[in-house]
């Protein structure tokens, strides 16, 4: 009788062990990577042309601009209908840079200053002093066509991992 | 005997079958009810209108126009002149799967989707959006290759 009440205790003892070792891990992962995408939508409808950026890579305030200026997209007429647009304004708004746990994002957060809302990612100040030593040339080959391909040069970038071990940069 | 008649029959359907498929893609529902509606449009518009051209359509896709970002343009920019072929976004490099149905299946079958491509691709070779006529003009066209 004793021993099986010893060994009940000594499961749930161990059992309890394991929850913060494995939440730490979690978090440690969270910290590096830019949380993954969840809506199909934006998936498919912003998918079609682009790389898919994480909502995490701007603030709130940025993805609102974005979605409500659809018709004019970097010289582009990127529009929706309306049901379409408000789900994917409402998805990016959720998950944006002040709700994600990544580092990254709170790095990009702090580099903007309250009273701008950049519409580009490359324009933040974060982004652009990482990018400080990269030639504007290379921007230009065939296949890299642009700062705002983030995975011609960061082979996960559609992971959310950015790391300086998954670059890659293309020779053309 | 009998084997001599199942592979007649065999080659009899296999025949019949090549010969739908050559009689090439066709509109589901949505697509029928919605080029009828551009087709009564267009009367509406345009009493002289004879119904839809894949030839006139094909003038429109080929046609270059000046674009301020990318010297000049076309749909060809984009999707190549054989529609069975991926393209590339002109801006961004990502590829476009080919717009030919016989290529891509999901192609002309959703009009919510033909409408959004059309709306943003005229505003994009031509500055304006498509008229009625040439809107049908272009999809006869895409469903003719």
């Amino acid at each position: 009788m004793i021993n099986i009440k010893a060994i009940r205790v000594m499961i749930v003892f161990l059992a309890a062990l394991t929850i913060p070792s494995v939440s730490l891990a979690d978090k440690k992962e969270d910290a590096k990577r830019l949380p993954r995408i969840t809506n199909d939508l934006y998936r498919k409808e912003c998918g079609a042309c682009h790389f898919l950026y994480q909502p995490g890579l701007l603030p709130e305030r940025s993805w609102i601009k974005i979605m409500d200026t659809l018709d004019k997209h970097f010289g582009e007429d990127a529009s929706l209908d309306t049901a379409a647009k408000e789900e994917i304004k409402k998805y990016l708004a959720q998950n944006s840079a002040e709700k994600s746990a990544a580092k990254r994002s709170k790095k990009i957060l702090s580099s903007i200053k309250s009273s701008s809302t950049p519409v580009r990612i490359s324009e933040t100040p974060y982004i652009q002093s990482k990018h400080r030593k990269i030639y504007k040339e290379v921007y230009k080959r065939e296949s890299i066509k642009s700062i705002a391909n983030c995975i011609a040069c960061h082979k996960t970038a559609d992971e959310g991992l950015y790391e300086d071990d998954n670059i890659e940069i293309p020779k053309k | 005997m009998i084997t001599l008649l199942k592979v007649l029959l065999a080659g009899l359907v296999f025949v019949i079958t090549q010969e739908t498929s050559f009689a090439g893609f066709q509109f589901n529902e949505e697509m029928k009810i919605f080029m009828h509606g551009l087709e009564q449009q267009a009367k509406k518009e345009e009493p002289s209108f004879k119904g839809f051209n894949a030839e006139k359509g094909k003038e429109i896709f080929f046609k270059e126009n000046k674009s301020e970002k990318h010297g000049k343009i076309s749909c060809v920019t984009c999707h190549t002149s054989d529609l069975k072929q991926k393209g590339k976004n002109v801006s961004t490099g990502k590829v476009i799967e080919p717009l030919s149905p016989s290529a891509d299946s999901s192609r002309l079958t959703n009009v919510k989707d033909v409408e959004k491509w059309l709306k943003r691709n005229f505003n994009q070779v031509y500055g304006r959006e498509g008229t009625t006529i040439e809107k049908g003009h272009v999809l006869l066209f895409i469903k003719s290759n």
